[in-house]
């Protein structure tokens, strides 16, 4: 049956070893959640989130409310539910973005080379200069709290690690045999760059975006937590974590289960990506 | 190419870069807000329309992109920063009250962070595959992976419950006097004059704050160490020295020092990531650096201040980028020749 052959593999590398195992896992946890989340909304929460006083103020996790409930009696646990695909969604976006973007510029100034190449390097020498974080923080700013202007002015900074690996392997295959009898049989510029760069670019690119993407979790909940993502009483990571840390003597658990959550997502993803790495690198030696 | 080239390279080099960043912060930022009145004054150019004006005068905002943007470089090397109207003083000023609490903090964490991560790698090195090697892995993995207010928090919650030994908040108790300012940095200045309980009062109070910093960042360092040892505990300079009936201690501690090399080029990004952690540390710590000042900025609309502060997190990671690169030259001789 060839057409479970990439699902096969696809098994063979997330079961590679424990670590991919539990990465895995997690990840599958936080995008199922978040895309259940998105379709279901606060219906499918055991509280709504908004809702006040589901509970006695302050409660520390019990049965009734796993994580507890809030200054106000919110239910944590569901607001943390409900922040879920804000997190997703930005994270997914930025590095997809970044990965086409970023990924498709670095192939074309690998291959063309000369002063597109010498521009291109000189830009994203100019990015890696400025904090991703910082430079979201001023663009947020301008354009007012939001995930989707997050979203956005993260994607605009996010590109350029993309456009290096791409570009350093894009040198590399530029004069590779396969590239040159393209070129002689009269395939286009474009095409070139798209079919024999891009793609055979693809695999390297997965296991960075794999690992990026907790970057970016931690970066979005950054801007989340100094207020930047949502207002009050919409309920997100970052800014859960920045509401409750006062309270971090008295219910340590209303601060430290989302800023956990976090941990454990990003953790997740690097488990995942490191893994995975580790998978292709030894298929490779074999 | 001989030294003094290839130290005027890299110097045009950092100063093209920084020539960039300006460029990049003020055209996204300027392309951005439809209305830069308003990104400028927030609401109150709505109220106040001769405050408007008059921002419109200094700012230049009527002109065209090209020559705001000559205003503002213009602006930048006559050492006017803009007025930061969150702090109510120059800009210029507001960095240069903050920005030493700041740089004490970020060489108290890289300290930390070389001191942790170089023993963690050494460690992993020489016990990989141990119990020790997967636990330091796990620990790292979890700070890296841990968003720097949470390691705050729970820092703060350990030491004000558990161990109350350190403080958690601000920079000095208020009964402190502070040391005339000689470096301006706090820290050195008390050494310096020999002011002790000024001296032991702020670094007690850099701490905690430096250490969340670098338990979140160690593993940077550990993780590279570890690898490169790895690989050098196989080459041929190694065998030599185990035919020869080297110890095996003395064995890893020659592959350490020729691991060297590696921690040097992740200088720039570990001072990249402290940075940016410094800002949760600082506002939960309530330490009163640049990372405190660019947030109140930053929520109070004061795009000037904010400008300015990218600038400045930009000119620290190029200088620290060229000290890297000096370093580098002189520790691998090679690099200069290439």
């Amino acid at each position: 049956m060839k057409m479970w052959q990439p699902l096969k593999s696809f098994w063979r590398l997330i079961t590679y070893n424990l670590e991919t195992k539990v990465g895995f896992s997690i990840v599958a946890l936080f995008v199922l959640t978040s895309i259940i989340e998105a379709i279901g909304g606060y219906r499918i929460l055991p509280y709504n989130p908004l809702k006040t006083f589901v509970g006695k103020p302050f409660s520390p996790p019990s049965v009734l409310h796993p994580f507890g409930t809030t200054k106000l009696g919110r239910d944590l646990f569901s607001m943390i539910i409900a922040g879920a695909p804000n997190d997703a969604l930005v994270s997914f976006f930025v590095v997809g973005f970044s990965f086409s973007v970023g990924g498709l510029l670095g192939a074309a100034a690998g291959y063309v080379g000369g002063i597109l190449d010498e521009l291109l390097m000189r830009i994203t020498d100019t990015f890696f200069a400025i904090p991703a974080l910082i430079l979201g923080m001023a663009i947020a700013m301008i354009l007012g709290p939001s995930p989707y202007h997050l979203m956005f002015a993260l994607a605009i900074i996010w590109w350029p690690p993309y456009a290096r690996l791409t570009r350093s392997e894009a040198l590399r295959l530029a004069n590779m045999p396969f590239v040159a009898s393209a070129k002689l049989s009269g395939i286009s510029g474009p095409r070139i760059v798209l079919r024999h760069i891009f793609v055979p670019v693809l695999s390297t690119l997965l296991v960075y975006a794999t690992l990026d993407i907790g970057t970016v979790v931690l970066t979005y909940s950054g801007l989340s937590y100094l207020g930047l993502a949502v207002r009050p009483p919409y309920p997100d990571w970052g800014y859960l974590v920045a509401q409750y840390q006062e309270y971090i003597i008295y219910a340590p658990w209303l601060s430290l289960i989302p800023a956990g959550v976090i941990m454990v997502v990003a953790a997740g993803f690097s488990l995942l990506g490191d893994g995975i790495r580790g998978a292709i690198q030894a298929e490779r030696g074999r | 190419m001989n030294p003094l080239t290839f130290f005027l390279r890299r110097l045009v080099t950092a100063l093209v870069t920084l020539f960039g960043v300006t460029l990049i912060t003020f055209t996204l930022t300027h392309l951005i807000s439809s209305n830069p009145l308003v990104a400028w004054l927030g609401k109150s150019a709505s109220i106040d329309p001769q405050l408007a004006q008059i921002y419109i005068k200094i700012y230049h905002l009527k002109s065209p992109l090209y020559l705001q943007y000559f205003y503002y470089i213009d602006g930048l090397l006559h050492a006017d920063w803009g007025f930061s109207f969150s702090k109510g003083e120059p800009v210029a000023q507001a960095v240069s009250q903050t920005l030493p609490y700041t740089i004490q903090l970020v060489i108290l964490s890289l300290l930390f962070t070389i001191i942790l991560g170089v023993a963690g790698g050494i460690l992993s090195a020489r016990f990989h595959g141990s119990i020790l090697d997967k636990t330091i892995r796990t620990l790292y993995i979890l700070g890296y992976a841990s968003p720097a207010f949470f390691i705050a928090l729970v820092l703060i919650l350990v030491f004000s419950l558990f161990l109350p030994v350190l403080p958690t908040g601000g920079a000095a108790p208020v009964g402190v006097t502070l040391p005339k300012p000689i470096t301006h940095i706090p820290l050195l200045d008390a050494l310096i004059e020999g002011d002790w309980t000024a001296f032991s009062s702020l670094l007690r109070h850099a701490i905690l704050p430096s250490l969340a910093l670098s338990l979140g960042l160690f593993g940077v360092v550990t993780r590279v160490l570890r690898s490169s040892i790895l690989e050098l505990i196989n080459s041929n300079f190694i065998r030599a020295a185990r035919a020869r009936g080297v110890s095996e201690n003395k064995v890893y501690f020659y592959a350490f020092k020729n691991s060297l090399v590696a921690v040097i080029t992740l200088l720039a990004i570990t001072v990249n990531f402290t940075l940016v952690a410094d800002i949760f540390v600082e506002n939960i710590f309530a330490y009163p650096g640049v990372g405190q000042y660019v947030v109140q900025a930053a929520l109070s609309l004061d795009y000037p201040a904010v400008l300015a502060i990218t600038l400045v997190y930009a000119i620290i990671i190029v200088t620290a980028n060229f000290i890297a690169d000096l370093l580098y030259a002189v520790v691998d001789p090679r690099i200069r020749y290439e």
